[in-house]
This record gives structure tokens, C-alpha cells and sequence, in this order.
């Protein structure tokens, strides 16, 4: 049986920022028109420094980055010379989401922040040990602050004001799903009013995408000089996740309490689950899948066939592409449309799960569903793919998945509002 | 370096950290505290000096330092 304060739970409002657009205006429409920035990535610290042999340039990591990142003028610019990158697209797109939930009206102390990721700004901290290596003495003091991930909750909470509470939780490529689900706790259990649940951008340097090249995570080999065929997710010739920077902030608070700006909820969270495979290692597994969209579900009180549209994780992992949709058709849920953020946008790791639950939210509104690009040969042809093109669709109940290393498996259950 | 280039090359620092002293003029009288330094943007400042100037000197010894005229003064006894 439903009880009531599970059903009032919904998002308020949001935030995103990507390789494909800043704010969810140019994110809705590059994610509808299927445009995507795949290419070398540039970023200082995101290529192995020494290359002896030309021919290795072929290894360069492919990746999509953010054009120019915008932050309001009202940010202190000292504050900024110290934030990250990472913090700083955090301060920039939790603005747009404080602003349109119109957080200032709400009492500071009833306001909590939830940032999901951790080891957040490894580019900048290799880049500082490779700066000040046999002269450490000089490191910049502000490194003591700034290398820990919860110096993103500071800054935030500083720059808006937030005295309720926050902290940071870990879930790795789950992460922004798992601060999501932290926030409906925060505010079920009445601890605030409103929680600001973010996942955050994930800065890699190379030693994480050579860690994750080896693992066999991050492709891609095989389309090393076509940047843009390289994120194939479900597609037969895919070879592994394409990291894609981001950021997804969601503003998560009673239905009854939503109505300051005027404007509708986006949506009812009307069920979530999470399950551990109780396994250390990257492989996914589908009774852990199954089992967290079958307590999603049961939450939602809602059946299968009542779901119309899936978000899955859907990487472009070899393994993992093929364990979801085994679990999705486990499930009873062949029959949901069904596309791949990540094909657009690329991996956001611990953005991940907050950015494709933005995704569902603004397709909802849109009523229409984005393309999945590369989709050629789908793995399982039998499902119903959105392909090349966008398609026009009314989401009433969606799921959204996520899942990371170490066996998180998370589902979010999203419902129309209005 | 003469007491008067160290107190330079503070004050270009100082700047750095503190982006919006532009346009205002910056005097060795001047204390960093009252140009908008907190404590953490002072340290960065005295790091980034001695960075410049390859001085190993503690940051303990900086903290008398009143304006930055003063400051000048005790790293140019140390170095």
C-alpha cells in the first residue's frame, strides 16, 4: 500500500549543464536534434603528457567537453579563482535550478544539498602535483581545502546561503541517482523542506581514463579517428562508455509545498529502489537490476505495463548494454519506448544519474522523446528503440535507471504531475 | 631584491587573488586584510610571492605582518 508521503514527493525544479548545451533550454533542444561535441578531448590534463611514438596519438581519449562554461555575474569572482572546475559547474547550474524553484523564499535553514560523486577533481589535483613535484613547499595553501569533494558543499552553500544541511554521498557512475535518493529521504523524513539533490561533473584526468580504458570500461578503440561514431550505446560495434563532462542539479520537495513559482512540478517521484549485487567489481548483474526496478515499481504502485518510456544506463559497456535490456525484458518492459541519453550527451559518471532523470523530465514536458544516435544494428532489435530520429510521445510513467561499479544498481520512477 | 621589488611583486599577486582591486590603487600601507583577503586568499598570496622569488621561508614567520610594506620587510630579512 502507497502511503502518502512517498506519493507527494516531486521535483520543483532544475539545472543542467553538458558538453551539448548549458541550461535546460539548449540541453532539451541539442538532446532533441541529437547534436553531440564528441571529439579528442582538450582539457589540459586529459591526454598522457609524453608521446615517444607518433602512431600513439591514435590512443588519444575521446571524450565530450564543455564548449565555455557561463556563470552568473552575481557569483563572487574570488570565490571562483579558488573552486574547481567541478565546483564551478556546480555553482553555475545550481543556480539556474535555485532560481526556478525560487529557493530564496524558502527559510535557509529548511534548504538541504546533497552532492553525489566522489574524487570529483582529480584533472586539477594531478595538475597541481605535476606543477609543484620537487617543489612542494610552494603548493598554493588553498590545495588543504579545495582537494576534498566536500569543498563543492561548501562553496555552494556559501554562494546560496544553504543552512540546512550537506554532504556529499558516493555511488560511482550511480551517484547522481543515489544523492537523488538521499533527498526524498531528507524530506520524507521531515529533516528539511526542500533538498537540492546534484549529481556533480565527474573532472577525470588521464590516469582515470587510462584506468578506465584498461579496465575495458571506456571505449574506444575501434573508432580511435571517428570521434563521432565512438558512443554507440546498444548498438552491435559499441566498445565501451564515452566519458561526456556534466551536471545535473534536481530540486526535490512535497507536492503541496511546489507551488512558489507558479509554475507546475515537473514531476511526481512516485517510486525508487535500490539494490546491492553484493559484488566489489564493475560487472553488473541482472537479479540486482530486476530487483531494484521491481521495488520501483511496487513503491509506484504500478505495473509494468503502465510504464510507457525507460531512461536505462545504457553505457555502450559491452556487458552492460546487454544485462539491462535482459532485465528490462525480464521485467515485463519490452513494450516502453526506450532511447540512450549517453549516446548524445556521453558518460557524466557521478553527473549521470541526476542528468538522464533531467532528461526524462524535460522530454516529458517536451512530449517528445530525443533520438539514440549510432544505434545501427541494435543488439536486440525487438525493443521499441527510439533511432535516428526524435519522436513525439507523451511520457505518463517513466523509469529511470543507474547503475555503478561495485554493484549499485538504482531505479527512479518519475510520474506526470499535472 | 630590494624591498621595494618584493613589495611588487606582492602587490601583483594581490591582484590576482583579489580580481576586483582592479582599477584601485594598492599602497605598502595597505594591509591585506582590509583589500578583501580573507585568511586563506593572505596564505595564497604569501605562497605565490615566495613561489616567484624561490624563497623557502616558513609562513609562520609572515604572520606580524601588519600591511604589506611590513610583510616585504621580513621576507626581505630572510631571503
Amino acid at each position: 500500500m502507497r502511503s502518502h508521503s512517498q506519493f507527494d514527493i516531486g521535483i520543483s525544479g532544475l539545472g543542467v549543464t553538458s558538453a551539448i548545451g548549458q541550461g535546460k533550454a539548449a540541453f532539451i533542444s541539442a538532446l532533441l536534434e541529437g547534436r553531440h561535441r564528441f571529439d579528442t578531448m582538450r582539457r589540459p590534463g586529459r591526454q598522457r603528457p609524453v608521446r615517444e611514438q607518433p602512431e600513439e596519438s591514435a590512443c588519444d581519449f575521446i571524450g565530450a567537453e564543455i564548449a565555455a562554461l557561463s556563470v552568473p555575474e552575481a557569483i563572487s569572482r574570488s570565490l571562483l579563482r579558488t573552486a574547481s572546475f567541478s565546483g564551478q559547474v556546480a555553482v553555475a547550474t545550481l543556480h539556474e535550478a535555485w532560481e526556478e524553484a525560487r529557493l530564496h523564499e524558502v527559510p535557509a535553514d529548511r534548504i538541504g544539498l546533497v552532492i553525489g560523486g566522489s574524487n570529483l577533481q582529480q584533472r586539477e589535483l594531478i595538475q597541481a602535483h605535476d606543477a609543484y613535484r620537487g617543489r612542494e613547499q610552494f603548493l598554493r595553501p588553498t590545495y588543504g581545502m579545495s582537494f576534498m569533494d566536500s569543498d563543492l558543499c561548501g562553496l555552494c552553500t556559501e554562494v546560496f546561503g544553504i543552512r540546512g544541511f550537506a554532504h556529499t554521498v558516493g555511488g560511482a557512475s550511480a551517484s547522481g541517482q543515489v544523492a537523488v535518493l538521499e533527498s526524498i529521504h531528507a524530506v520524507e523524513s521531515g529533516r528539511v523542506d526542500v533538498c537540492i539533490a546534484m549529481g556533480a561533473l565527474m573532472d577525470l584526468s588521464y590516469w582515470e581514463c587510462q584506468g578506465l580504458r584498461s579496465l575495458g570500461a571506456m571505449g574506444s578503440d575501434r573508432y580511435a579517428r571517428e570521434p563521432s561514431l565512438a558512443c554507440r550505446p546498444f548498438d552491435r560495434d559499441r566498445d565501451g562508455f564515452i566519458y561526456g563532462e556534466s551536471c545535473g542539479v534536481v530540486v526535490i520537495e512535497r507536492l503541496s509545498s511546489a507551488q512558489r513559482s507558479g509554475r507546475p512540478p515537473y514531476a511526481r517521484v512516485s517510486g525508487w529502489g535500490m539494490v546491492m549485487d553484493a559484488n566489489r567489481n564493475p560487472n553488473p548483474s541482472t537479479e540486482g537490476e530486476v530487483a531494484a526496478i521491481k521495488a520501483a515499481l511496487a513503491r509506484a504502485g504500478l505495473s509494468s505495463a503502465d510504464i510507457d518510456y525507460i531512461n536505462p544506463h545504457g553505457t555502450g559497456s559491452t556487458i552492460g548494454d546487454i544485462t539491462e535490456l535482459d532485465s528490462i525484458r525480464q521485467c515485463g518492459l519490452a513494450h516502453a519506448r526506450l532511447n540512450a541519453t549517453k549516446s548524445i550527451t556521453g558518460h557524466g559518471l557521478s553527473a549521470a544519474g541526476a542528468v538522464e532523470l533531467i532528461a526524462v523530465l524535460l522530454q516529458m514536458e517536451a512530449g517528445r522523446l530525443h533520438p539514440t544516435r549510432n544505434l545501427d544494428v541494435p543488439i536486440q532489435s525487438s525493443f521499441n528503440w527510439v533511432g535516428r530520429d526524435a519522436v513525439l510521445h507523451s511520457i505518463e510513467n517513466a523509469l529511470n535507471l543507474s547503475m555503478g561499479f561495485g554493484g549499485v544498481n538504482t531505479v527512479v520512477c518519475l510520474q506526470r504531475a499535472a | 631584491m630590494s624591498k621595494e621589488s618584493i613589495v611588487e611583486v606582492i602587490i601583483r599577486h594581490t591582484r590576482e587573488v583579489i580580481p576586483s582591486l582592479e582599477g584601485h590603487q594598492v599602497r605598502p600601507t595597505d594591509s591585506l586584510r582590509a583589500l578583501g583577503a580573507n585568511s586563506i586568499d593572505r596564505a595564497d598570496i604569501i605562497m605565490m610571492t615566495l613561489e616567484s622569488l624561490s624563497l623557502n621561508i616558513p609562513l609562520v614567520a609572515m604572520a606580524k605582518a601588519e600591511n604589506i610594506g611590513e610583510l616585504a620587510g621580513i621576507i626581505h630579512e630572510k631571503s
